[in-house]
C-alpha cells in the first residue's frame, strides 16, 4: 500500500456559499411574515386611497352642505328619501362620510409624515452629534467652534444687559482663543484667573459707559463666562447639555405639550404638524444617541479613525448605515403615533380647521350626536384612524423582526 | 453497566426557515467513570449542540433531537420526561459554559446561585446550603470565599466567575461534568489556572469530565480520550496518544498541523486547513470534509465513510483512505 | 445606593427649573393679552394698565436692563419670571383669571379625580399587560401568543377618545348598563381623607356609593388603560424573550431548575427592568390621555380643566395644571429610577 504524506497539502476548496445581502435578507424575512404583509397591505391601501382621491376625486369641503340629508344612516341602495348612496352615512351637515373619510386620509397621513420628518431630522442630528462626540475626542477645529459658540451664547446676556452688541464679538473671540489654546496652562489656576480677568475686561470696561451698576453686573457675568471658558469643554459636556434639554421636553407628558404648542401657535393643520414634530424630537434624539453609542466603540470605527478618516466621513459612512435599523423601525411606529396624536389634536379642535376633512376633527364634530343614535358618524372616522395606525404598527413590528438579528429564529 | 455514559446514534436537527440544519449526525461513543474526554472541533461543528442535546437543553423550536439514545448509568436520558430530566440536570450531569460573563444571573448573588442547586437536589436547609456554598467557593480557590457569597457576579473578575461556575457545577457532586469551552473567554494565564484547578478537582472528586474545546493544546494536557468532530459527526476518536502520535483523519492532521509545537525545527511552517466547514443546511452527500481534503477521491464525494475501528487500538476513524495515510507522529 | 439616589434627585433639579421656565414662556407667549382677556374687548386703556400693574404684567419678562442703567439693582431683578418663581416657591399658583378662585384650591378639588382615574387605569394596564406578556413570551409563536400580540397591537393603535365614544354608545346608550359620564350620580356623596371615591367609600363601608363610583369610573379607566396595557404587554414579552435567550437562563436550566422557577425567578426579575421603565413613562401617557378621556366622560379632573383653560387663556390655571402634571411625571420617573436600582445590583453598586 502506498503511503500518502501529510505534508502534501494543496489548497482546494469548493464550499461555495450563496451570497446574501443584508437588506435583501431583511426584505425576505419581512415578506415572509404574515403580520408584516398585512401591515404593508393596510399602509399601501391608505396611502394610495388618500393620494388617489386627493388628485383624482374632486372634493370641495367648503361647498359640501345639504341639510336635507342631515345625519342619515348608511345606505347601499338609492331610495326615494335619499337619492344618493352613502355607504358610511352622512354627518350633521349632510355630508357624505365615506367621501370625507377617504379625503381625510390625505390630511391625517400628511400630518403624520411631516411631523415624523421634523422629529427625525432634528432628533437624528442631535442624537448623531451627541452620541458621537460623547465618545470621540473633538478635532481642534470642532473644539474651537464649540468654544466660540459657547462664548457667543454666554456673552449674549452681558451684551444684552449693557446694550452693547460689540461685547458679543469680544466674547466670541475669547471663546475662539480659549478653544485654540486649549493646552495653555491647562488644568492650572493660572488659566482660570487669566481668562476670568479677560472676561471681566471684555464685559465690564465697555459697560462702564452705561453706568456703574451695569458694569458691576456685567463684570460678574464676564467673570463667570471667563471661568467657564477656561475649563476644558468637551463633547461630553455638549452631549450632557443637549440631553438635559431633551429630558426637559420629555418631562411634558405626550400631547399635553403639543396642545400647549398649538395653543401658542393657534390651531391649524400645519401648526399641528410642527407641534407633534417638536414633541417627538427627544424620542429620536435619545434613540439615535443610544444607537450611536452602541456602535461608536466598535473596532471598525477605531479602524476608520486609525486610517485618518474625517469625523464627518466616519459619521456618514460608518455610523449612519449601522444604526439605520432601529431608526427605520422607530420611524414607522412614529408615523402611527403621529397620526394618533394628530387625530387627538383634531378631536380637541386644535388640528384641521373646519370644514377641512380630518379624521380626528370629524370625530370631534360628530360625537355629540352619538346619544341621538348617529353611531355611523363616529364609527367610521375612528375606524379609519385605528386601522391606519394599526397598519403602521404592524409594519413597524415586522420591520423590527426583519431587521433585528437578535430575534432571528 | 460497564460505561458511565453511552451515546448511540445521536442526531439533532434545527428546523429553520431556510431549511433543516443537521447539527449533530449519528454520534456514538462511550465514556467511563473518572474519564476525561476531550471533544474537539471548529466552532459550529456540533460539539456544543451535542452536549446540550444530552442535557435536553436545545431550544425547541427550532431544535429537536431526532434520533438516538443517551445512556447514563443504565438510564436512557432521552426517554425521560422533562420533570425527570430536571432531577438529572445539576445532580447527575452538570454543565459549565463558555462565557462566565453572561452565564451568571446578574441580579442574584453568587452565593445564592450556588445554593440554588443544593436546595433543589439535596434537600438542604438554607444554612447548610450556604455553608456548603462557602466550602465550594473555597474549593475552587476563591480567596475569602465565605465573605464573597453575598457578592453579585459583576463584582467578580472573569476568572473568578468561571471558578464560581465550576463551584456551581460541582455543588451536587455530579457523575459527569460537561465543560463547554470553559476557558475560551479567559486570558491565557487564567486559562492555565482553570485547567489546573479542574485537574486537581478531578483527582480529588473523581467525576468524569467532558471538556469541549476548539483548542487541541488544551485537551492535550488534560484528556484521556479525544473525540474529533467535524460538521456534526465524529471523524476520529481514540486514546490521546493514538490521536497525537498516530493521527489518521486528514482533518485531525490539519488541526494538529495548525498547532505550533515546541519541538518544531525553527522555520517549520504551520499548516492551515484551506476553506471553510460545510454549510450544515446543505451537507454534502459524501464525507463532509471531502471539499477541503487533499486526499479526496471520487468515493469520498459519493459516500460518507463510517467510523471504523483501527484494530484493537482504542482508536477509530471515519475516512476511506485512513490506511494509506501516514500518521502525524511519523513525520 | 444612598449616593445613587441623592445623585439622581440632584439631577432632577435642572429639569425642574427647565420645566418651570418652559411653562412660564408658554403662558407668556400665547397670543392674546391676558389683561384684555380678563376685561373683555371693550376695556379702557386705563383699566387695562391697572390690571397689568396689579398682576405685574407691565414688568419685563426676565431682567430689567433699563432699571439697572439707572443704578437700581433690585429693580433689575423685578421681572415677571422672578416674581413668578418667587410666588411658586410659596406654592402660590395665582388665581383663575375668569373665576377669581385660587388655582391651588381648584387643583386640590380636581386633582384626586385625575389621580383616581389614572391609578385605576394603571392598575388595570399592569394587571392585564404583564401576565399577557409573560404568557406570550413563554409560549412564543403559539396561538395564544399571536392572539394576544395582535390584541395588544390593536390596543397600542387605539384612538382612546374613539374607544371611549364607542364604549358610551354600546354600554351607556344602547345597553344602558353604565352612566355616560360624571364621577358620581346625583344624590350620592362620598367624603373621606383620600378623596379617591373608590377608596373612601370602601373605608366608610358605603357599598352603594362604591358601586356607583365604580360604574362611573370603569369606562374611562378602561379607555385610558388601553394604550398602556398594550405597551406593557408588548414590552414584557419582548423583554422576556430577550432574557430567555441569555446564557444564565441556560445555566439555571442546567442546574435542574424547572420551567416555572426559571421563568419567574431567573427571567422575570431581569425582564422587569425595562418593563418598570416603560410603566414609568406610561404615567405621562395616562396624565396626557386624561385630557381626552376627561373631555369625553365629563370627568371632573385636571386634564379637562387645563384644556378649557388653554382655550380660555386662563394662564394661571394652565401654568398650575401643566406644572403639576409635569411634576408628577418627573417624580414618577425618579421613583422608577430608584426602583431600577433596587432591582439591578449593577446600578446599585456603581
Amino acid at each position: 500500500m502506498t503511503q500518502i504524506n501529510p505534508e502534501e497539502f494543496i489548497v482546494t476548496d469548493f464550499a461555495v456559499r450563496e451570497h446574501r445581502s443584508l437588506w435583501g435578507d431583511a426584505w425576505r424575512r419581512l415578506i415572509s411574515s404574515n403580520t408584516a404583509r398585512l401591515g404593508m397591505f393596510v399602509v399601501i391601501l391608505f396611502i394610495s386611497s388618500a393620494t388617489l382621491s386627493h388628485f383624482f376625486w374632486e372634493y370641495e369641503p367648503k361647498k359640501d352642505l345639504d341639510y336635507s340629508l342631515k345625519l342619515k344612516a348608511p345606505n347601499l341602495t338609492v331610495t326615494e328619501e335619499i337619492p344618493s348612496i352613502h355607504p358610511f352615512g352622512t354627518d350633521k351637515l349632510g355630508r357624505d362620510i365615506f367621501r370625507r373619510v377617504v379625503h381625510g386620509g390625505w390630511n391625517s397621513l400628511r400630518v403624520g409624515i411631516v411631523a415624523v420628518g421634523i422629529s427625525l431630522i432634528f432628533g437624528g442630528v442631535i442624537g448623531l452629534l451627541t452620541g458621537f462626540y460623547e465618545t470621540i475626542t473633538m478635532t481642534t477645529v470642532e473644539r474651537i467652534t464649540l468654544f466660540g459658540i459657547s462664548g457667543f451664547l454666554l456673552g449674549s446676556l452681558s451684551a444684552w444687559i449693557a446694550n452693547q452688541p460689540l461685547q458679543l464679538v469680544g466674547f466670541t473671540l475669547l471663546g475662539l482663543v480659549a478653544g485654540y489654546f486649549e493646552g495653555f496652562w491647562a488644568g492650572q489656576l493660572k488659566r482660570v484667573v487669566f481668562f476670568s480677568v479677560l472676561g471681566i475686561l471684555i464685559s465690564a470696561v465697555p459697560a462702564l459707559f452705561a453706568g456703574s451698576s451695569v458694569a458691576l453686573v456685567c463684570g460678574v457675568l464676564g467673570l463667570l463666562t471667563g471661568i467657564f471658558l477656561a475649563l476644558a469643554l468637551d463633547g461630553r459636556f455638549f452631549s450632557n447639555v443637549m440631553m438635559r434639554i431633551m429630558d426637559m421636553i420629555l418631562s411634558f407628558p405626550g400631547y399635553l405639550l403639543a396642545i400647549a404648542i398649538v395653543a401658542f401657535l393657534g390651531p391649524g393643520l400645519g401648526k399641528g404638524m410642527i407641534a407633534i414634530g417638536v414633541v417627538g424630537i427627544p424620542v429620536y434624539a435619545r434613540l439615535t444617541r443610544s444607537a450611536v453609542l452602541s456602535v461608536v466603540n466598535k473596532e471598525y470605527i477605531l479602524a476608520a479613525q486609525s486610517v485618518g478618516e474625517s469625523h464627518g466621513r466616519i459619521i456618514f459612512r460608518h455610523i449612519t448605515p449601522n444604526i439605520l435599523s432601529p431608526i427605520i423601525v422607530q420611524t414607522t411606529m412614529g408615523l402611527a403615533n403621529a397620526i394618533l396624536s394628530a387625530a387627538a389634536l383634531g378631536f380637541l379642535g386644535l388640528g384641521a380647521i373646519p370644514p377641512e376633512p380630518e379624521w380626528g376633527a370629524m370625530l370631534g364634530d360628530s360625537y355629540r350626536y352619538l346619544t341621538s343614535g348617529a353611531w355611523w358618524a363616529v364609527l367610521f372616522p375612528g375606524l379609519a384612524i385605528m386601522l391606519s395606525v394599526l397598519g403602521f404598527n404592524l409594519l413597524g413590528d415586522g420591520l423590527r423582526d426583519a431587521l433585528d438579528p437578535k430575534l432571528r429564529t | 453497566m460497564k460505561h458511565l455514559l453511552e451515546v448511540k446514534n445521536l442526531e439533532t436537527r434545527f428546523y429553520m426557515q431556510d431549511g433543516v440544519v443537521k447539527a449533530v449526525n449519528n454520534v456514538s461513543y462511550t465514556m467511563d467513570r473518572g474519564e476525561i474526554l476531550g471533544v474537539v472541533g471548529e466552532s459550529g461543528c456540533g460539539k456544543s449542540v451535542h452536549a446540550l442535546s444530552m442535557m435536553q437543553l436545545i431550544p425547541y423550536p427550532p431544535g429537536k433531537i431526532t434520533n438516538g439514545e443517551v445512556w447514563l448509568d443504565g438510564q436512557d436520558l432521552l426517554t425521560l420526561s422533562e420533570e425527570e430530566m430536571q432531577k438529572v440536570r445539576g445532580r447527575e450531569i452538570a454543565m459549565i459554559f463558555q462565557d462566565p460573563m453572561t452565564s451568571l444571573n446578574p441580579v442574584y448573588t453568587v452565593g445564592f446561585q450556588i445554593m440554588e442547586a443544593l436546595l433543589l437536589h439535596n434537600n438542604m436547609s438554607r444554612r447548610e446550603a450556604r455553608d456548603r456554598a462557602g466550602e465550594l467557593l473555597e474549593l475552587v480557590g476563591i480567596p475569602g470565599a465565605k465573605d464573597r457569597l453575598d457578592d453579585y457576579p459583576h463584582q467578580f473578575s472573569g476568572g473568578m466567575r468561571q471558578r464560581a461556575m465550576i463551584a456551581m457545577g460541582l455543588s451536587c457532586e455530579p457523575k459527569l461534568l460537561i465543560a463547554d469551552e470553559p476557558t475560551t473567554a479567559l486570558d491565557v494565564t487564567i486559562q492555565a489556572q482553570i485547567i489546573d484547578l479542574v485537574k486537581k478537582l478531578q483527582d480529588e472528586l473523581g467525576m468524569a469530565i467532558m471538556w469541549i474545546t476548539h483548542d487541541l493544546g488544551v485537551v492535550a494536557e488534560l484528556a484521556h480520550t479525544i473525540n474529533v468532530m467535524y460538521a456534526g459527526s465524529i471523524v476520529e476518536t481514540g486514546k490521546i496518544h493514538n490521536i497525537y502520535k498516530d493521527t489518521k483523519h486528514p482533518y485531525t492532521i490539519g488541526l494538529l498541523g495548525s498547532l505550533p509545537r515546541l519541538d518544531d525545527a525553527p522555520g517549520t511552517e504551520l499548516v492551515s486547513i484551506p476553506g471553510l466547514p460545510p454549510d450544515l443546511l446543505a451537507l454534502p452527500e459524501g464525507c463532509p470534509f471531502a471539499a477541503r481534503c487533499v486526499y479526496r477521491i471520487d468515493k469520498c464525494l459519493a459516500e460518507k465513510p463510517p467510523l471504523v475501528e483501527i484494530n484493537g487500538k482504542d482508536h477509530a476513524v471515519a475516512c476511506w483512505r485512513w490506511e494509506e495515510i501516514a500518521g502525524m507522529g511519523s513525520r | 445606593m444612598t449616593r445613587y439616589i441623592i445623585r439622581r434627585i440632584i439631577s432632577v433639579i435642572p429639569t425642574l427649573i427647565g420645566v418651570t421656565f418652559v411653562i412660564f414662556m408658554f403662558q407668556r407667549l400665547i397670543p392674546g393679552d391676558p389683561a384684555i382677556a380678563m376685561l373683555g374687548e371693550h376695556a379702557t386703556e386705563d383699566s387695562i394698565n391697572r390690571i397689568r400693574e396689579q398682576f405685574g404684567l407691565n414688568r419685563p419678562l426676565f431682567l430689567d436692563r433699563e432699571a439697572l442703567a439707572t443704578g437700581d439693582l433690585s429693580g433689575f431683578f423685578d421681572s415677571q419670571y422672578v416674581n413668578y418663581m418667587e410666588r411658586l416657591s410659596h406654592l402660590d399658583l395665582g388665581e383663575s383669571i375668569h373665576r377669581r378662585i385660587p388655582v391651588l384650591e381648584t387643583l386640590k378639588l380636581r386633582f384626586p379625580a385625575t389621580v383616581e382615574l389614572s391609578l385605576l387605569s394603571m392598575i388595570i394596564a399592569i394587571l392585564i399587560g404583564i401576565p399577557v406578556g409573560i404568557i406570550s413570551a413563554s409560549r412564543r409563536n403559539s396561538l395564544i401568543d399571536s392572539v394576544s400580540m395582535v390584541g395588544s397591537l390593536i390596543g397600542v393603535s387605539m384612538p382612546i377618545f374613539w374607544l371611549g365614544l364607542m364604549e358610551i354608545m354600546l354600554l351607556a346608550v344602547i345597553l344602558k348598563w353604565l352612566p355616560a359620564g360624571g364621577r358620581l350620580s346625583t344624590g350620592f356623596e362620598i367624603n373621606g381623607i383620600t378623596h379617591l371615591y373608590l377608596v373612601d367609600s370602601l373605608l366608610n363601608g358605603d357599598l352603594a356609593g362604591f358601586k356607583d363610583a365604580l360604574s362611573h369610573i370603569i369606562m374611562p379607566a378602561v379607555a385610558l388603560a388601553t394604550i398602556p396595557m398594550g405597551i406593557i404587554a408588548r414590552m414584557t414579552r419582548s423583554s422576556m424573550l430577550d432574557v430567555l435567550q441569555e446564557d444564565y437562563i441556560r445555566t439555571a436550566r442546567a442546574k435542574g431548575l424547572g420551567g416555572r422557577l426559571v421563568l419567574f425567578r431567573h427571567a422575570l426579575k431581569n425582564a422587569a427592568l425595562p418593563v418598570v421603565t416603560i410603566i414609568g413613562l406610561q404615567a405621562g401617557t395616562l396624565l396626557a390621555g386624561a385630557v381626552l378621556t376627561e373631555t369625553i366622560f365629563s370627568w371632573p379632573g385636571i386634564g379637562r380643566w387645563v384644556y378649557d383653560a388653554i382655550l380660555g387663556r386662563d394662564y394661571p390655571i394652565v401654568q398650575g395644571g401643566t406644572l403639576l402634571i409635569a411634576l408628577i411625571f418627573v417624580a414618577v420617573n425618579l421613583i422608577v429610577d430608584i426602583l431600577y436600582a433596587l432591582l439591578d445590583p449593577r446600578i446599585r453598586y456603581k
